[in-house]
């Protein structure tokens, strides 16, 4: 892949990756410029000391950061860090398909499997190294960086495991179990956790998450078994698949009236009913947490978490690549190897709170709070990531999940019938996985 | 508007008294006048208000049951987050430089193409001004990785020209202001310019130019409005974090999980306080306007 | 424009040179050339390219950023079933409806009547302008909030006054009428200020003589203003077409990428944004792209033909003019 770094000269011999835009473009013959066409730079920094990374805020810590920038520890380089707001992907893929100006470090968020089937254009971690510290960091999140070509070019950040958040105050209200230790052992099962949601609606008039969505997703991050394998088999076709246990389960919450009914595209009134009461649950990574500090401080100390039915699931998390025309690959995977060492992960939760995706990191951590009570939340979470299955999330994935959360929404939001959105969502994917060439 | 102006003005005064009744219901229009204005005002300042009041708040009082509409605290402490996270003199010249060049090259661009075409004839006219209605039809979201390379293979990433030149002159104020000088620009004037020997572009100057102050003066800001709060392709072709503009600047600010929004308000708060300046002293080429139209008529 | 024309030849046949009257002619016609040069060299430059590879691109599969595969016409022909696709369509069609009469026609009341030369008039257009400086992102929590079905403010009122609360975010109709009142809300100033911008260029003398035949404000305005205005209504009408068609940013801002509960807020341009950005389909997202550019062609060309009606406009305008001077 090293040699894919050197600059491609319209006009040239066709590179082995992508001739489709420049060809196009040349064959377009709408292109005179292309004549002065050598003055762009695949890498945005002219500096051969300097590694360019893009981030977004709040993804590594600022002060590690700026350690990095006088010089990368153990390397010659310095670190240029970047932050990119909103619309990250649009801009690196433009990067990339421009084949200019790409960072030589880039931050990728939990979508990477977004980027698999162009796995060509990120270097492999594995062959320059990384593999050295893989026992260092949960191994399911390790895994879910891995391509399915079996490449690996996504290297962990912080993770998500997930747990039920709910309103103590609430389910005390209600009559029903209120210590984190009883919700937890009354919910260890989808039906029993439903259940108590119809106890909570009567006792309290209050619901135990706003979505169905919700529901439906939680319980798929929590299953071994998502959409497709690894060698691209729809497993979500088969029957009683994990899709369609999750559908099940989502479809179940809705008709026993458990679900708030507020999709997640109204981030508004989710916020509120959840501060109000009228909403006394989520399932949440662990990230929510500080979410919910910050959005509604004046239910501090009403909340607690439980595990979630069946296991601890995942949402969230993200990754560090390095782009194929990384200027010095070793030196950026030193970097990224040093910031997310153990230690580092664990000044990177105290600085912005990123949860460590190495378990060593939390020999050093303790949580100094009151908004869970006398609960420690990074203790619950920290003991909720042992327990995350390891999953594969396909690109595939990605171009049909929507299908199914849209109908899961129609079943919920306007009554239509289940079984008629579950056809509907399965024809959809057909549909969309037959024209991107997936399905034949 | 040609057949209009050699019609003799009606004489200063009336031929008949104006009667009694027309000045009571003056008085009655008005004061229904400026209820309605009045009411549409609310509505229009509201969210205004609100914007400003959420600059004052916590992220919690922002998204708090019931919504607070009344100022916070917060407001110092979110202008010091923006500044301490955005570099914000910089980015603020960069964006007045880029909106102020898109606005001076689109208002005399945009303004020249416009009178060619509203007041000349020539071969291809009617062709080319479909063609250029054509553009404004054109989807512009998929043009950011054709433009991107295009940029690229310029060496203008980066660079704040790549903001500005693409559009220098746009379909959009040629077409509105060839509509105005359709109807404020009379052909006699026109044509009485050329008898005395001007060409085009002294007529431009002369004629056309003061007669379509108030189109200008309406182009020139909301290009300026626009330029102010591009997003998207600055996001893209900018890559030195030296050289941002204020909106891709604030836009960073946004994290992955967890969203300061006092900061967020605040920061739209400050990129917008410009822009309402610009108008104020943009429109009051409405008001010259207003003189140039009765002198004309 | 035929009555415009200082560039045409007299009439009179004169046994003048044909060379020195073509480069008489060569003279007069260049500078109009140069003129209107600057748009169109831009668009050359600037425009062709992505236009053609956004034509190339619909006939591809694309990823955005890997390796294009021809597929012929498989992203139109997928275009034409797709049920999404054509709820979008009417979606889009059913807001550009809700939303741009009311948005006209208000405008033009908002610039009559600021240009009645009331007091105020200053503080009032800074007011109308506000709505299209505000920040999107303020503007989402804003109408989240204010049409929030169980929290909002105007459920609240409806609660208060003894009417029935209105699931406005998540009723196909509510999420309609509310990115309708959103764009009402943001283009009326807007459209006002151009109708006023218009206004100022009519000569007073016209609105004098209405007001001294005894015309009231109502007489005035359909009979002096609107027929003066009608080049600057046929632009507004022909913007908002293409702005109303391809709307976005609020229903974006209100719903997100997925275009609300059942997608009664997918808008077309919001669908190939989500498809084109979110799915990363660009083959599909240029599909759809030319799809909408032919639907718009099609529909300005009835507005245009609507508004500007057969024949000249500014000969309308005269007899227009002439009918109320009577």
């Amino acid at each position: 892949m090293h040699a894919a770094r050197g600059r491609r000269h319209p006009g040239g011999s066709p590179p082995p990756i992508r001739p489709s835009r420049r060809s196009l473009m040349l064959g377009a013959g709408l292109l005179p410029l292309t004549l002065a066409g050598c003055g762009s730079d695949p890498t945005i920094s002219d500096d051969p000391d300097e590694l360019v990374m893009w981030y977004w805020d709040r993804s590594a810590s600022p002060e590690l950061l700026e350690q990095a920038t006088e010089q990368i520890p153990g390397t010659e380089k310095q670190l240029r860090a970047d932050t990119i707001g909103t619309n990250f992907d649009t801009k690196l893929r433009t990067s990339l398909a421009g084949d200019a100006y790409i960072p030589d470090i880039t931050y990728i968020n939990s979508n990477n499997a977004l980027y698999f089937t162009n796995e060509n254009l990120f270097l492999d971690l594995g062959e320059l190294g990384a593999d050295a510290v893989k026992d260092d960091y949960y191994e399911w999140k390790w895994n879910l960086g891995m391509t399915p070509s079996g490449r690996f070019c996504f290297f962990p950040l912080d993770i998500g495991p997930t747990g039920y958040f709910f309103r103590q105050d609430v389910f005390e209200e209600a009559g029903l179990p209120s210590t984190p230790e009883e919700v937890s052992s009354a919910i260890s099962t989808w039906e029993d956790w439903i259940a108590l949601g119809v106890e909570l609606k009567g006792g309290a008039d209050s619901f135990l998450i706003n979505d169905a969505q919700a529901v439906f997703e939680s319980f798929l991050n929590s299953s071994p078994e998502r959409y497709f394998d690894t060698d691209d088999n729809a497993l979500y076709l088969q029957p009683d698949s994990a899709v369609r246990q999750a559908w099940d389960t989502a479809v179940a919450a809705v008709e026993a009236g458990v679900t708030a009914r507020i999709p997640r595209d109204r981030a508004t009134d989710q916020n509120a009913a959840w501060s109000s009461g009228r909403t006394a649950g989520q399932i949440g990574a662990a990230w929510w947490t500080q979410v919910l500090e910050e959005t509604a401080p004046d239910t501090a100390g009403l909340w607690r978490l439980a595990s979630q039915p069946v296991r601890a699931g995942n949402s969230g998390g993200s990754f560090a690549a390095l782009p194929h025309t990384c200027k010095d690959p070793e030196a950026a995977l030193a970097f990224i190897m040093w910031i997310n060492s153990p230690e580092n992960q664990a000044a990177a939760y105290r600085d912005v709170q990123l949860f460590p995706s190495t378990p060593g990191s939390f020999e050093e951590l303790s949580y100094e709070g009151d908004f869970y009570g006398e609960q420690d939340p990074l203790e619950f979470f920290s003991s909720a990531a042992e327990t995350v299955p390891e999953s594969f999330i396909s690109t595939y994935e990605t171009m049909i999940g929507g299908s199914f959360s849209l109908e899961i929404t129609n079943v919920e939001t306007s009554g239509k019938d289940p079984e008629a959105a579950w056809d509907d969502a399965i024809a959809q994917s057909e549909r969309v996985l037959i024209k991107r060439g997936v399905l034949s | 508007m040609s057949t209009m102006t050699p019609v003799p003005s009606r004489p200063a005064t009336p031929e008949r008294p104006i009667p009694k009744h027309y000045a009571a219901r003056g008085r009655i229009a008005t004061v229904v006048t400026h209820l309605c204005v009045i009411i549409g005002v609310l509505l229009s300042i509201f969210p205004f208000y609100w914007l400003v009041v959420m600059s004052t708040q916590t992220t919690a009082e922002i998204f708090g049951y019931p919504p607070k509409l009344t100022f916070g605290t917060s407001f110092v402490e979110n202008v010091q987050s923006v500044v301490t996270s955005v570099d914000l003199l910089g980015s603020l010249l960069n964006t007045i430089i880029v909106s102020t060049c898109c606005a001076v090259l689109v208002m005399f661009f945009d303004s020249l193409a416009a009178f060619a075409f509203a007041k000349f004839d020539f071969p291809g006219k009617k062709a080319l001004f479909i063609l250029l209605i054509a553009t404004m039809l054109v989807p512009g979201s998929l043009s950011l990785v054709p433009s991107f390379i295009l940029m690229s293979e310029l060496g203008w990433v980066g660079t704040l020209q790549a903001l500005i030149v693409p559009g220098a002159a746009n379909a959009f104020g040629i077409f509105l202001l060839r509509q105005m000088a359709a109807g404020s620009i009379p052909d006699e004037l026109v044509e009485s310019a050329r008898i005395d020997g001007a060409g085009f572009f002294t007529t431009y100057w002369r004629v056309a130019v003061p007669l379509l102050r108030g189109g200008l003066a309406f182009l020139g800001i909301f290009t300026f409005i626009t330029a102010w709060n591009d997003y998207v392709w600055p996001l893209i072709v900018l890559v030195d974090p030296e050289r941002q503009t204020l909106q891709t600047a604030l836009q960073n600010l946004n994290s992955l999980y967890l969203t300061d929004y006092g900061m967020v308000m605040a920061g739209a708060l400050i990129s917008v306080l410009p822009l309402i300046g610009v108008f104020i002293i943009g429109s009051r080429h409405f008001i010259a306007n207003i003189a140039a139209g009765a002198i004309k008529g | 424009m035929s009555t415009a024309a200082p560039a045409r030849p007299s009439p009179v046949r004169t046994a003048a040179d044909p060379s020195a009257k073509r480069k008489r002619k060569i003279r007069e016609i260049l500078p109009l050339y140069l003129a209107i040069s600057p748009f169109y060299l831009l668009f050359a430059v600037f425009g062709l390219f992505p236009i053609v590879f956004s034509i190339v691109l619909s006939f591809m599969d694309w990823d955005g950023m890997g390796e294009m595969t021809f597929v012929g016409l498989a992203q139109y022909q997928f275009l034409i079933t797709d049920g999404r696709f054509w709820n979008a369509v009417a979606n889009t069609f059913i807001i550009w409806f809700l939303s741009t009469i009311p948005m006209l026609f208000f405008a033009m009341v908002i610039a009559f009547l600021l240009h009645q030369n009331i007091r105020f008039t200053k503080f009032y257009r800074v007011a109308f302008f506000l709505p299209n400086v505000t920040s999107m992102v303020a503007m989402a929590i804003v109408f989240g909030s204010v049409f929030s079905d169980t929290f909002g403010l105007v459920n609240s009122a409806f609660t208060a006054l003894g009417l029935d609360t209105v699931p406005w975010l998540s009723s196909p109709w509510g999420i309609k009428v509310t990115i309708a009142v959103m764009v009402i809300w943001r283009f009326t100033g807007y459209n006002a200020i151009i109708y006023l911008a218009g206004l100022q260029s009519i000569p007073t003398d016209l609105y004098d003589a209405a007001k001294v035949d005894g015309a009231n404000l109502a007489q005035v305005f359909l009979r002096v203003t609107v027929p003066m205005m009608r080049p600057i209504i046929l632009f507004t009408v022909i913007t908002s077409t293409i702005g109303g068609l391809s709307l976005f940013t609020e229903p974006q801002v209100l719903l997100g990428d997925s275009g609300g509960a059942g997608e009664a807020g997918m808008t077309i341009v919001l669908y190939q944004y989500n498809q084109a950005f979110t799915q990363f389909d660009f083959g599909y997202g240029s599909a759809i792209a030319w799809a909408l550019f032919l639907i718009a062609a099609v529909f300005a060309i009835i507005n245009w033909r609507l508004v500007s009606g057969r024949g000249d406009d500014s000969r309308r305008r005269a007899a227009a003019t002439k009918e109320t001077r009577r």
